[in-house]
């Protein structure tokens, strides 16, 4: 599902933020991408949506290479893959329910394709009976689930969450862990990135440990390591 | 098409929502407008008087009184032939004495001494319209044909060159006043509409943030942005139309009055030319608009 071949990254002028890393992830795979902070998690993540370029090597998604892929390109690749990321927060001023609706407003959505996907999605996320309601109403943890539920109205074929509990206490933590699992178990491939150990331990998923730009462990049913 | 009505949707909503920002712009691309209908309406008024001066422009020839009606008549035919003349125009000595006695009927002298001599001392006259003030050297050269001497009395071409010129100094110093100011309104303008899209971008970045991970396009990004300038230049011209319209109905009295006697109405030429008037500051507005957002998205929306 995801392949990167001898990616480099190199952000101007001149930090390395991955270097020489090879990866192959599966259909349905469930991964967690952890490291200490600045080892280039999230610019892993960002090269997969072509937020980034890579500066050597090649990434191909869904069988398609995005190495070069070109501007026009981008919006259907996004379609594919389901964000969440720590800076992609919720619009203040829209409701759950237009929050999520968002997502598929900006892609042309029909009206009637809005309105039966996006109470689909809350279910989902367990947040059927909170559309109306705005995004400061609600816990830290019930506004990441808004988040996973925007992540899913275009029915991706990946999620990756980069740093999905960040600021959430343990059992929200819980609750968002819980639910990728779930979307998981639904054939969704989901990339996660982390530097929780708690949650790595008890996952016993596949780990990839990053550190300096670089892979030195690949585990299936992992441990945190460093 | 439902995408095109969330940008229109977008596009009124953030035109609200900094309704100061937006009127500033549209005074600014009114003002634009204005002052580039300005230098238009200058030119008008100035091609026309001196198309009207022009016209003006005849050739008299004078002719003894003993001169008979047929030989002038000849005359006239054989002017007539010419490819420099467009109209010849006898007068009567009679008609010629009345036009006299009544071009000076509050002078007294005059009047008397007509009174006096009982026999027009007037003889006939043409007056002829060549099609352009180059050619009436050609036309006099035929006049001064040694075999009319006996009968011409006097030729007299009027001279307007100097009026014209004169008319053509004026309406070129205003002109150029105009031509310096619209440049100012236009780069003024275009620096305005440039920096209230930037600052819409700004207000919207988190949603623009968003749109961009979840897979919009670009041109549904910049759609919105776009359609906010279009407004403003459908606004603007709007204004800028009313407010001329007034406007020469205001100073075309004054314009005709100057040029008195020659035909010039500038709320006539105003309406009779509306579509074009309309469409020529459309357009304007709209380039102008249109290019300074999409400076602005280009440098401020990251996509
Ligand atoms: N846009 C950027 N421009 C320049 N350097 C960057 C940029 N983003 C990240 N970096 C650098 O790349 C390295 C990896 O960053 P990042 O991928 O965010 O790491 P992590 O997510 O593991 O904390 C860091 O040294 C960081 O400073
Ligand atoms: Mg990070």
């Amino acid at each position: 599902m995801i392949r990167f071949k001898n990616v480099s990254k190199i952000y101007k002028p001149n930090t390395a933020a991955l270097k020489n890393v090879n990866l192959r992830i599966k259909p349905g795979e469930f991964v967690s991408i952890v490291g200490q902070s600045g080892t280039g998690k999230t610019t892993l993540a960002r090269l997969i949506i072509a937020e980034e370029n890579v500066s050597k090597g090649s990434i191909i998604v869904g069988g398609w290479d995005i190495t070069n892929i070109k501007q026009a390109e981008i919006p259907t690749l996004r379609r594919q893959i389901g964000v969440v990321f720590q800076d992609f927060k919720l619009l203040k001023k829209k409701t759950v329910y237009e929050n999520v609706a968002f997502a598929l407003e900006v892609a042309g959505a029909e009206p009637v394709k809005i309105r039966n996907i996006v109470p689909q999605a809350l279910k989902i996320v367990n947040l059927e009976d909170k559309l109306d309601r705005f995004p400061n109403e609600l816990s830290g943890g019930q506004q990441q689930r808004v988040v996973i539920a925007r992540a899913l109205v275009h029915r991706p074929k990946i999620i990756i969450a980069d740093e999905p509990t960040g600021n959430l206490d343990s059992i929200n933590v819980q609750e968002i862990i819980d639910l990728l699992l779930k979307i998981n178990k639904f054939g969704t491939t989901v990339v996660l990135v982390t530097h929780n150990h708690d949650i790595v331990n008890a996952l016993r998923k596949r780990v990839i440990t990053l550190d300096q730009g670089q892979i030195i462990s690949d585990q299936e049913e992992g441990k945190y390591l460093l | 098409m439902i995408s095109f009505f969330r940008a229109l949707k977008f596009a009124f909503q953030s035109f609200y929502r900094n309704i100061w920002l937006s009127a500033a712009t549209i005074l600014i691309m009114v003002l634009t407008l204005l002052s580039i209908s300005l230098v238009g309406t200058i030119n008008i008024i100035g091609d026309q008087a001196i198309k009207s001066v022009k016209e003006k422009v005849d050739l008299s020839v004078y002719f003894y009184p003993e001169v008979s009606e047929t030989e002038i008549k000849a005359i006239e035919s054989r002017l007539e032939t010419l490819s420099s003349v467009k109209d010849v125009r006898y007068i009567p000595k009679d008609q010629a004495l009345e036009e006299f006695k009544a071009k000076h009927v509050n002078d007294p002298v005059i009047q008397e001494t007509l009174e006096i001599l009982k026999d027009n001392p007037l003889g006939g006259t043409l007056i002829i319209q060549s099609k352009n003030l180059e050619q009436y050297n050609d036309i006099l050269n035929v006049l001064n044909d040694p075999n009319y001497t006996e009968q011409i009395y006097e030729k007299d071409i009027e001279d307007y060159q100097t009026i014209i010129n004169r008319l053509n100094n004026i309406t070129d110093r205003i002109y150029e006043i105009a031509l310096v100011l619209s440049l100012v309104f236009v780069v003024v303008a275009i620096l305005v509409i440039f920096n209230t899209i930037r600052i819409t971008i700004y207000t919207h970045r988190e949603e623009i943030g968003i749109m961009r991970l979840v897979g919009a396009t670009n041109w549904f990004i910049r759609g919105p942005f776009i359609l906010e300038s279009v407004l403003y230049a459908v606004i603007s011209t709007g204004l800028s139309l009313g407010i001329l319209y007034p406007l020469l109905k205001i100073i075309s009295p004054q314009v005709t009055n100057f040029f008195e006697g020659y035909n010039l109405d500038l709320v006539t030429y105003f309406s009779d030319r509306f579509l074009e008037i309309f469409a020529l500051q459309i357009i304007i507005a709209l380039l102008l608009a249109v290019i300074s957002s999409m400076i602005a998205i280009g440098r401020h929306l990251r996509v």
